[in-house]
């Protein structure tokens, strides 16, 4: 067998370095100040961008929660809720929502979002009233998990 | 580079294009490649085996064929909305030709460009969102104006 590109490879040394210098320089050409055109401050810039792109991936899953969480930290308190309580009183409810959808409830559609936040409060008091209560259920809620078997 | 800098559109359809009825957005599809010339040796064969079939199978769209000398043959499709798309088929074989013909026909004519989020609406609020006063009580809304009461009832 005769390998010819293999040492051609080994060989060549990648494309003039105009057109090297000009592949770096065009993810930098938005940067502010010299590093939009000076190569060696632009390889460090363009880097650094990178490492911050790669890194942002992840971090803006984390933080669109974090928004989500706050938004709906704020539309609870509203109706008296504390967030805690709200996210987990609906996890007992069974509720299959997640942060995201709740938020965007919370925003697009209130009166959704308001009998969401009166279920949760109702489940959380349903332990005292059982206890406490005259035995009547409320009108309008029904938060008991039912099973179906 | 980066996603601002980038055009972008929001996620949508021709019309609801599928919802119902679907009407192909391809309108006119140009052939243009050489008689002689090597790199359109694909196109070539594409037009003697596969051409005449396409335009039976798709009514809708007109098919023109243009011979003329050129070296790097091409697909030049028009959509509904009136843009133009080119596409090289220089060195291509006549399946691959094909099958980009077909992705021609399949495509909507909006530009390929990124798009904002997965997902969009037109009405995305039914019960109006919310503001300040969703949850307020009404009464809120009301004012009693004592002097001005007095005034209108004095003359």
């Amino acid at each position: 067998m005769v390998f010819l590109s293999l040492s051609r490879w080994v060989r060549s040394r990648g494309p003039p370095r105009y057109w090297r210098v000009q592949e770096v320089l065009q993810h930098a050409r938005h940067f502010r100040g010299r590093k939009n055109r000076c190569f060696s401050m632009a390889i460090r810039a363009v880097r650094r961008a990178f490492v911050y792109s790669t890194k942002a991936r992840k971090a803006k899953k984390r933080n669109m929660r974090t928004l989500w969480i706050t938004r709906l930290t704020a539309a609870v308190q509203e109706h008296g809720v504390k967030y805690p309580h709200f996210i987990s009183n609906l996890a007992k409810c069974q509720v299959a929502l997640n942060r995201k959808v709740m938020s965007d409830l919370a925003i697009c559609e209130p009166k959704t979002f308001k009998s969401l936040a009166a279920l949760s409060k109702r489940r959380g008091e349903e332990g005292l009233v059982a206890a406490l209560g005259d035995g009547k259920e409320p009108e309008g809620i029904f938060s008991r998990v039912v099973h179906y078997h | 580079m980066t996603a601002r800098g980038t055009p972008s559109r929001f996620l949508q359809s021709v019309l609801h294009n599928g919802v119902g009825r679907y009407v192909c957005q391809l309108k006119r599809l140009t052939l243009v490649f050489s008689k002689d010339a090597q790199p359109s040796r694909g196109a070539r064969e594409y037009i003697e085996e596969k051409v005449v079939d396409f335009a039976k199978q798709n009514p809708g769209i007109v098919v023109y064929i243009s011979p003329k000398p050129c070296r790097v043959p091409k697909l030049v499709g028009e959509y509904l909305n009136g843009s133009v798309r080119e596409e090289d088929i220089n060195s291509k074989t006549a399946e691959e030709i094909a099958q980009l013909i077909q992705k021609m026909a399949n495509q909507s004519g909006l530009d390929i460009i990124r798009i904002r989020k997965p997902y969009h609406t037109d009405n995305p609020s039914i019960q109006g969102q919310w503001h300040l006063f969703t949850n307020k009580p009404t009464s809120l809304n009301l004012q009693s104006f004592g002097g001005a009461s007095q005034h209108t009832d004095s003359p």
